[in-house]
């Protein structure tokens, strides 16, 4: 309110998680407005990937609230089956489902559990391989496709449930030097077309060019936050400036 | 911060919208839709019983069972209790031999079916597809009919194919064996301080093996000292028959307790297990920055080990019986040791029998002088056993086959002999993979035996049978079946698991 | 070739030659390759040598009754089956034989085996034979028997060597007209065969019937397609079990009055089940979940008021399907699906209770199964029905709610902690306890219930291994499109864990039938007993016990170690599969 936020989609109030004794993530605040691209960077373990699963509530926080579209994450049955309808995610193993088809991955959640019929769905499918540049594939299974295509069909995959916010996890970890573009390519023309995407990522140049904001976390919390160019220029925060030091020498 | 967004007051969800609500009701409600089964079962199966003039009561363990079993310690046993002793001990006299047999011809036949000598292989491969292909029961069935059909008619003057050490006839095989005598058991003291003192010295001449770089010969070494302890056992065992006095103060002192004062300290017991399971749970999610949020789970975890605790020390306070029969078991047992020893007892701790023929009226017998498998201890003994080989002949092959051929390819690479490479590198490799399912055939095994019952052979399930064909007590009969088979199946688990994490630390 | 564009100097050159290794060689190099092997070679060929003379003897004994078993084909294929119905029974082997030909058809049998395999096997049968034959001859075999062994032998391998000579190069035949050949061979035997009359024309028509149906199923394979093929082949064969055990071999007679008093509103029940999840469907999931308590609520309740069976089970089945109606049939197409499998379902399931509670018209000995038949009623009913609870109980024990995990964890063990012949004691002697009394099932449907609780639980550690297999990212993926548990399960989580454990389900269904043996114990005519007490004890066939084992033996072993080699198959298919 004290910035007159215009929209906010995601709110995160003071969110607490633990495994066990380890406390995952040690109470973050922040919001991200609509249409907003938000790179989250960090060292691993820091809990920028329990961050952002907590979101769509493939992770439970315990303590502090999170606001999601307007829907509140509680353990409300209903709050969360729609809060996963508009949120789509795309992991760093993609985690295709290896017994159907590209074509059958993409049209099942939209049969399923957006009750299109089955013609509706595999237009839309069709449409969305075309996006992504893989049209001829479709009739192929996971395991036939290069790194690259399976991580692309899992972005049109989350895309065809028509989500309000897009969460990458690490989505070029697990890629080969020369299929991270095509990946990174998608996800540029996707923030183009006014999509929020919150992302985890260590592709700086991403980070750079497309985002609005990069927020690095740290020991569970959040050290640092602001638009890439005062970010990388200035950064205030000494951890800040130790990270971008190790990540930006090679 | 940049960012600090207010939020309107949150909301509770409606209880049929809470999904912990629903989680746990639904839980609780199908644990009390099978508890509801369940009772409503019982009760039924009781009313039924008390029309029928019986009761669920434990009058058979004591009453006089009135049946004849056909082998064992007490063929005609005085009380149910006897009888079942006797079945459980016939059972584990299968069982126990039976592993130690499967084990032996499995591993060879296993290691046969790899072997280069086309012969062995081939035989080894249609022994263990004939005999897993046949149903354990049709086989048990069939060797005690040849037993009991084609094996010599049993005359007086029968010697059987080997005079003097195996006897066979239709009314059994008796061999040759050194029986224990009355003194075994002090020699048997001996024997175990021997074993300790042998896996002493291997450990030592290990570590001086390592230490100098020279093979000491740590296995020749501990089967000497081993051997040591035998031979002056033999000799000086009268002397070990000191320790039956320690037997017979401990059986005093456990007697001269009163039962309520076990009762307390083991409900005190149940009790501190309960609490210290809870303390330590809740320790572990303990950080720096203090207590973790727990979750429904964790409260259902520490709400159970903490009813579990506090019901043990209930039913130990409610049931003096339980600690009662656990008291005398340990007396008995005390009193067993204690006959066992007695000072400067003398004789030969292990006296040979022979096979022998006996005519105590009009037909021979097989007298009880050598070790005899009667017809359906014979039956029951080679169909588990070789049922049995048949799938550890397959497990073994898969272990050793299960290491990759990039591991002999390094001992090769690094100088290892083919002795040495399958010693140190091959076998503790296929051991670990072999272990699991190894035990798995075991388990098998002994439930097995349970087929005695096809060829009369008194085990657990035809002592069981007799028993409720004699009373009724059907549910009474089933419920010691469980006990009896869940505890053996309990405990070799546990000892596969304790040898398993073993393998595995000293793999890692 | 290739050389063209760059000519580089070296051409490639042809392999060299192997030369043929002889026999004598293959002897040293298997047999005699060090001294060990020698040794052990010599002594096994002695102990091999004595154990055939051992079984000749035995088998050629003049105390050996052999020739018992012909007559007593039919006491162990259905034991006590009146034999003025045993028409009932070819026609149940009819519309097996109908099956499988039919699914012949639509499984492919392009198997090709190369014919040099074939030729092998038939001089490797003259080889056996002939040393057999030699063998025989230090044996009480009557000469007759000696010179078909001998000279048969000779012939066979004769053709095997000559025709090993012929066809050098690798050509092959298809597996199916290797089938069909043995197949031909097989029922010209049956014509020479001296079984009990009658016995001659069923086996000929149910070889005929294969047949006829292959190529029905070929031509029907033409207008269906290949997916839609297979589900109606798999709809026949799960709903030919109940039809011919139920209905066909029970001859049941059904009392229309006694059925007149509900039958009208299991009707109604059934035809009122597509305006139920049509209403499900539609409502919002807080109606819908209204609606389907207030239905699981009614059906528990008839369970405790006196309803008649059939509308209990219907109205449990319809609250279940009630119960699925929002994952699984929201979208139009699915509802359809739905409500056709209802109607399907639903009358299937009022067939069987009528074909159920008829009381036979057939002159019994107090029980109608027995022998292999039974045999088979208990493996493949029993597979049939633990699969399901064995899924259960699986996804019950890798389920995230405590409770559920609980109760599946102690059935599990404590059922694998037990024998089988407990089990079958317990289903025998206590479930008539539980029931009021003088109610009391047939000895076969409690063996069955009890073998199928008994492989419930080694079929759920089974699925629970593919289960676990299934990584941790599949359910997150399907979590984060929005699915809800169910349709995770269903569409995801199971389908993968199911496609990893076939071949552990194979074996576990082996295991199965073996284990069947062991109702014999309990009293039930199965196979097992028919060779060893029922056959045996017949005046007429006394002391044949040990000749009627070795057949028992022969029997399951043939049954098990097919399946096993079947299911090597599928394993290696399936391996080729998974990519």
């Amino acid at each position: 309110m004290e910035n007159g936020a215009a929209n906010p989609i995601i709110v995160c109030e003071n969110v607490k998680k633990w495994f066990g004794d380890f406390q995952a993530l040690r109470g973050v605040t922040t919001s991200v407005e609509e249409g907003e691209v938000v790179v989250v960077i960090g060292p691993s373990g820091s809990g920028k990937s329990t961050f952002i699963r907590c979101i769509n509530r493939l992770e439970q926080h315990q303590e502090g609230r999170i606001v999601v579209a307007g829907i509140e994450l509680t353990s409300d049955v209903r709050n969360i089956e729609r809060i996963r309808s508009e949120v789509g995610m795309v992991f760093q193993q993609f985690n295709l489902f290896p017994h159907l088809t590209v074509m059958q991955n993409i049209t099942l959640a939209q049969v399923w559990v957006r009750k299109r019929s089955r013609s509706d769905a595999e237009q839309r499918a069709m449409a969305l391989l075309e996006r992504v540049g893989i049209p001829e594939q479709a009739a192929k299974y996971p395991g036939q496709l290069s790194g690259g295509q399976q991580q692309r069909v899992a972005i049109a995959r989350s895309l065809a449930m028509d989500p309000k916010i897009m969460l990458f996890d690490e989505p070029t970890s697990a890629l080969d030097p020369e299929m991270i573009k095509e990946v990174l390519e998608v996800m540029q023309e996707l923030a183009g077309t006014g999509m929020t995407i919150v992302a985890v990522t260590h592709e700086m140049g991403f980070a750079r060019e497309v985002a609005n904001r990069i927020v690095l976390f740290d020991e569970g919390q959040i050290v640092e936050e602001g638009p890439p160019s005062e970010f990388f220029a200035n950064p205030r925060h000494p951890r800040t400036k130790m990270f971008l030091s190790q990540i930006l020498s090679h | 911060m940049a960012n600090r967004p207010s939020l309107a007051s949150p909301t509770r969800p409606p209880l049929w919208r809470n999904a912990t609500f629903l989680k746990w009701a639904a839980q609780i409600g199908v644990l009390f839709g099978v508890l509801a089964l369940g009772s409503v079962l019982v009760g039924e199966a009781m009313a039924n019983m008390r029309a029928q003039g019986l009761s669920l009561d434990w009058d058979l363990l004591t009453d006089p069972p009135g049946i004849q079993l056909g082998e064992g310690i007490f063929i005609k046993p005085s009380t149910g209790m006897e009888a079942f002793y006797t079945g459980a001990v016939n059972m584990l006299r299968v069982a126990l031999s039976g592993i130690v047999a499967a084990t032996v011809v499995g591993a060879m036949v296993g290691i046969a079916r790899l072997s280069s000598n086309w012969l062995a292989s081939r035989l080894a491969t249609v022994f263990v597809e004939t005999l897993r292909n046949i149903p354990v029961l049709v086989q048990v069935v069939f060797w005690f009919f040849l037993a009991s059909t084609l094996f010599p008619v049993l005359e007086e003057d029968s010697s059987g194919p080997i005079p003097g050490v195996l006897l066979v006839s239709r009314k059994g095989v008796s061999f040759a064996w050194p029986f224990p005598q009355e003194t075994f058991w002090q020699w048997g003291a001996f024997l175990v301080v021997g074993l300790l003192t042998a896996r002493w010295a291997y450990r030592t001449r290990m570590r001086r093996a390592e230490e100098l770089g020279e093979d000491t010969r740590p296995l020749t070494w501990a089967l000497l000292v081993f051997l040591a302890w035998a031979v002056v056992g033999w000799f000086a065992h009268p002397l070990a028959g000191a320790i039956g006095w320690l037997f017979m103060l401990l059986g005093a002192s456990v007697g001269a307790i009163p039962v309520v004062v076990y009762q307390v300290l083991l409900a005190l017991v149940s009790l501190y297990l309960g609490w210290r399971w809870i303390h330590r749970f809740l320790e572990s999610r303990r950080s720096p920055a203090g207590l973790a949020k727990l979750t429904d789970d964790d409260y259902f975890r520490m709400i159970l080990a903490g009813a579990l605790g506090a019901g043990g020390a209930a039913v130990l306070m409610l049931l003096p019986a339980a600690t009662e029969v656990g008291t005398n078991v340990v007396q008995y047992l005390l009193e067993f040791c204690d006959q066992k020893f007695e000072f400067l007892r003398s004789g030969a701790p292990l006296a040979i029998g022979t096979p022998s023929v006996d005519v105590p009226g009009r037909f021979p017998q097989i007298a009880s002088t050598g070790l005899t498998m009667t017809p359906s201890f014979f039956g029951i003994w080679m169909g588990v056993t070789l049922y049995t080989a048949s799938f550890i002949a397959e497990i073994v092959r898969g272990g050793i086959l299960s290491v990759p051929k990039g591991q002999s390819e390094a001992g090769y690479a690094l100088g290892l002999r083919r002795g040495q490479l399958l010693r140190m590198v091959i076998l503790p490799q296929a051991f670990r993979v072999i272990l699991p399912p190894l035990g798995n055939q075991y388990l098998n095994l002994s439930k097995n035996t349970s087929l005695g019952i096809a060829v009369a052979f008194p085990e657990m399930v035809q002592v069981g049978q007799t028993m409720f064909n004699q009373t009724g007590d059907t549910i009474q009969v089933i419920l010691i079946w469980m006990a009896f088979y869940l505890s053996i199946s309990l405990l070799i688990s546990v000892l596969i698991n304790y040898y398993n994490r073993r393998t595995q630390l000293v793999e890692r | 070739m290739s050389a063209e564009s760059f000519d580089l100097p070296l051409p490639p050159e042809p392999p060299p030659k192997v030369s043929r290794i002889g026999w004598l060689d293959w002897v040293r190099k298997n047999l005699f390759n060090s001294v060990f092997n020698g040794t052990l070679t010599a002594v096994l060929t002695a102990g091999l040598l004595l154990l055939i003379l051992a079984v000749l003897r035995f088998v050629f004994s003049p105390d050996r009754r052999w020739e018992v078993m012909p007559p007593n084909a039919a006491n162990y294929v259905v034991e006590a089956y009146p034999r003025e119905d045993l028409f009932n029974m070819w026609l149940s082997l009819w519309i097996v034989a109908a099956l499988a030909g039919f699914s012949t058809a639509s499984w492919g049998m392009r198997g090709q085996v190369s014919v040099i395999k074939v030729v092998a096997a038939v001089r490797a049968i003259g080889a056996t034979a002939l040393v057999v034959g030699v063998l025989s001859l230090w044996s009480p075999a009557g000469s007759a028997t000696q010179t078909v062994l001998v000279f048969g032998g000779v012939a066979l391998f004769g053709v095997g060597v000559g025709a090993m000579r012929l066809v050098r190069e690798e050509r092959e035949v298809s597996v199916a007209r290797v089938l069909a050949i043995v197949g031909a061979l097989l029922v010209g035997l049956v014509w020479y065969m001296p079984l009990e009359s009658g016995t001659t024309w069923p086996l000929t028509i149910t070889a005929l019937v294969v047949a006829a149906f292959h190529w029905v199923g070929k031509l029907v394979g033409q207008w269906l397609s290949d997916r839609l093929m297979k589900r109606v082949v798999t709809i026949l064969w799960v709903l030919s079990f109940p039809v011919i055990y139920l209905h066909i071999q029970r001859n049941p007679s059904l009392v229309w009055e006694e059925v007149t008093s509900w039958l009208p509103w299991a009707g109604l029940l059934i035809a009122a089940g597509p305006a139920v999840i049509w209403i499900v469907s539609r409502a919002g999931r807080e109606q819908a979940a209204g609606v389907n308590f207030l239905l699981g609520a009614v059906a528990i309740y008839s369970w405790v008021i006196q309803w008649p069976m059939a509308i209990r089970v219907l109205f449990l089945l319809l609250t279940l399907f009630s119960l699925a109606t929002p994952t699984f049939a929201a979208s139009p197409r699915a509802r359809r699906a739905f409500y056709w499998t209802w109607l399907a379902g639903g009358v299937c399931t009022l067939y069987l209770f009528l074909a159920g509670i008829g009381s036979t018209d057939l002159a019994t000995r107090g029980h109608f199964l027995g022998g292999i038949n039974l045999t088979i009623l208990l493996a493949v009913g029993g597979t049939a029905l633990s699969f399901p609870l064995g899924v259960m109980l699986a996804l019950g024990r890798t389920s995230s709610m405590p409770i559920f995990r609980i109760l599946s964890i102690v059935y599990i063990e404590v059922v694998r902690g037990v024998p089988l012949i407990t089990v079958l004691f317990f289903g025998d002697k206590v479930i008539p306890r539980f029931l009021p009394p003088g109610l009391d099932f047939a000895g076969e449907a409690k063996a069955l219930l009890a073998i199928t609780a008994f492989s419930a639980a080694y079929l759920a550690e089974n699925v629970r291994g593919g289960l676990q297999a299934v990584s941790k990212g599949q359910t997150e993926a399907s979590r984060a499109l929005g699915m809800t548990t169910a349709q995770m399960t269903m569409l995801i989580t199971l389908p993968q864990a199911l496609r990893v454990v076939i071949p552990a389900l194979v074996g576990q269904a082996i295991a199965l039938f073996k284990d069947t043996s062991l109702v014999a114990i309990i009293g039930l005519a199965d196979f097992l007993r028919v060779a060893r007490d029922i056959v045996p004890n017949q005046p007429d066939s006394l002391g044949s016990i040990l000749e009627n084992l070795l057949l028992a033996a022969l029997v399951y072993w043939i049954f098990a170690f097919s399946f096993s080699r079947a299911s090597l198959r599928l394993e290696k298919r399936l391996g080729v599969g998974t990519r």
